[in-house]
């Protein structure tokens, strides 16, 4: 009881002023095609935002802006109140936002616990040379806590790629949880999932939801729903509507373009 | 169980340094000079396996390294008198190094075969320079010069004797492993393998791959010029058949013969590929080159691992 109702009520007072995440007019044009048009947009600390829409709505467009893979063609994105429009992956994962990918993206041949552990090392002592890796503590002190937050830590040495499906799913977000973001950006991550493994999903979520803003993709929209403090709806690369999943729910052109199936 | 392999490991290294140590008291000169020779060579493949076996990257430069090695050697003990070995040493290493920032920072901006065929280029230019710039690398011909005295500086030397020059050699060599090796297992290494399995998480993770590629190049460029340094010191010449790009691709077939990314197994790759062409060379003369093809094509078809790719997991810990 709990965490669920815990999450959908406090926003209201945990959430300060200034934004964790903004944009402002951005825009990505492949082409003559806007895949994103003077997209506004802006996220609260500590809340949990869902981004849906139809297949080609500018969803993982937007998340490959905000995360370096796409360099947006105009605008700007504001992380803390920083300019980050631009930066690379590397920088920008520094400056405190991971992702987890839709297609599952690890590797394959390292263990569980070795994939965490290398995204952990990304904060510390990540040109040490002549030491072991495994004589530095506390990168394996974090790896293995990114683990247990994602459930895996019984299976730290089982190779990656022997994993089920489901558990390699949690295994993506523990890696973006060892960078130690600030803002975590969820590319649907119950995708291909059985429903029991989404329900476990869901419950990871809003386990790691209490002390980390949550920017997510998703398709289940009973996902989307429970999950959620507030939705926003992308169509044709320009927010059609944004508000709390009550409000979406009733919003007649939502339930037009998306909801109506 | 793990410690016991530990254990294990470390007693092997030993007694195989000790029966290289004890290698030239007992074999006739000839094949005490080919064990030196092939040590050399093992130490090329060994810095070059930290980008094929290690990073991923397919380097077809290394005989640049390997050469500059040489002739930074050369320079130091021609232009210098008396000639001395650590001077030496020194300039080889900075002529690799040179050559190796200077490789790195426009190769690695490209991946795959792109980087493979940047890196032979950047070889070949080096080639055409040394080859044509006679007045100061003396072209064709090359540079000879006097071996330098086994010196420990401003205390003691020593002109080389041939079981003194196989001991410094085996010392280089087993020095640049253990460094190697630590560095494969450091924090450092274990993102040049991240690269290696996975660029793109690599980068999403928080690491800016491009650096760490330089750095890797740099690093194998280095003890790749040590190779270069050790040979010119062995045979007291500089040639720019060395520049050349076949010994790249030789030092490729070491590590694919003995196992990439493992450091040993290049250097067992090494040490048979030589065998086998300095054997069949005295049955089929100068056809030996078919059958030591057909054998490697054999072997990358049944032992696609190389000689010790049994061995990798075992030998990385």
């Amino acid at each position: 009881m709990d965490a669920s109702t815990d999450l959908h009520f406090p926003p209201a007072e945990r959430i300060g002023s200034a934004p964790l995440l903004r944009t402002e007019r951005l825009t990505v044009r492949f082409g003559g095609l806007a895949a994103l048009n003077g997209v506004n947009f802006e996220l609260a600390r500590d809340e949990v935002r869902a981004i849906i829409g139809p297949n080609g709505a500018g969803k993982s467009t937007f998340f490959n802006c905000l995360t370096g893979v796409l360099r947006p063609s105009s605008g700007r994105i504001l992380f803390k109140g920083e300019d980050i429009t631009g930066l690379s992956c590397d920088r920008i994962s520094r400056k405190g936002i991971a992702r987890s990918y839709q297609i599952t993206n690890i590797l394959p041949n390292a263990t569980a616990l070795e994939n965490v552990r290398i995204a952990a090392q990304s904060r510390r002592h990540r040109w040490s040379m002549f030491t072991h890796h495994r004589a530095y503590g506390d990168i394996i002190a974090k790896a293995e806590a990114a683990l247990e937050a994602v459930g895996l830590r019984g299976k730290a040495e089982v190779l990656a790629a022997n994993l089920s499906h489901g558990e390699q799913r949690n295994l993506e977000i523990g890696i973006a949880l060892a960078t130690e973001p600030e803002l975590l950006c969820l590319d649907e991550p119950t995708a291909g999932m059985s429903a029991a493994e989404t329900r476990d999903a869901m419950e990871l979520v809003r386990r790691i939801a209490k002390n980390l803003t949550i920017l997510i993709v998703e398709h289940d929209m009973q996902v989307v729903m429970e999950l959620a403090h507030r939705i926003t709806v992308f169509h044709y690369g320009e927010v059609l509507a944004e508000g709390t999943p009550a409000e979406i729910q009733r919003n007649p052109k939502v339930l037009e373009v998306y909801l109506k199936t | 169980m793990k410690k016991r392999s530990h254990k294990t490991y470390w007693i092997g290294f030993c007694v195989v340094v000790a029966l290289l140590a004890a290698a030239p008291l007992a074999l006739p000169d000839f094949w005490r000079r080919f064990l030196t020779e092939i040590l050399i060579w093992g130490l090329l493949a060994m810095s070059s396996d930290l980008l094929v076996g290690y990073t991923g990257m397919l380097s077809f430069g290394h005989s640049a390294f390997f050469g500059l090695g040489m002739y930074g050697a050369a320079a130091a003990l021609l232009t210098v008198s008396p000639p001395n070995l650590w001077l030496a040493v020194g300039c080889g290493l900075v002529g690799a190094a040179g050559v190796a920032l200077f490789a790195a920072y426009f190769s690695t901006r490209l991946r795959d075969i792109y980087f493979a065929i940047t890196t032979l280029i950047f070889s070949q230019i080096f080639y055409v320079i040394i080859f044509t710039w006679t007045d100061v690398t003396g072209g064709e011909n090359g540079l000879t010069f006097r071996r330098p005295p086994l010196s420990i500086p401003w205390i003691y030397a020593t002109p080389f004797t041939n079981e003194t020059l196989h001991w410094f050699v085996l010392a280089v060599v087993t020095a640049s492993y253990l460094i190697l090796r630590r560095i494969t297992q450091s924090p450092f290494g274990m993102v040049l393998q991240s690269i290696r399995e996975n660029e793109n998480r690599t980068r999403a993770v928080g690491y800016p791959v491009e650096r760490y590629k330089v750095v890797a190049v740099m690093l194998s460029g280095l003890f790749a010029g040590l190779a270069g340094v050790l040979y010119a010191i062995q045979n007291r010449f500089a040639a720019p058949d060395f520049v050349y790009f076949l010994v790249s691709g030789e030092t490729v077939i070491f590590n694919v013969m003995g196992g990439i990314g493992t450091l040993i197994g290049p250097i067992v790759g090494a040490g048979f590929f030589l065998l086998l062409r300095e054997t069949l060379s005295r049955f089929f003369t100068e056809y030996y080159l078919i059958p030591v093809g057909m054998m490697f094509i054999a072997m990358v078809i049944f032992m696609p691992q190389g000689l010790l790719g049994f061995a990798r997991n075992w030998l990385n810990r």
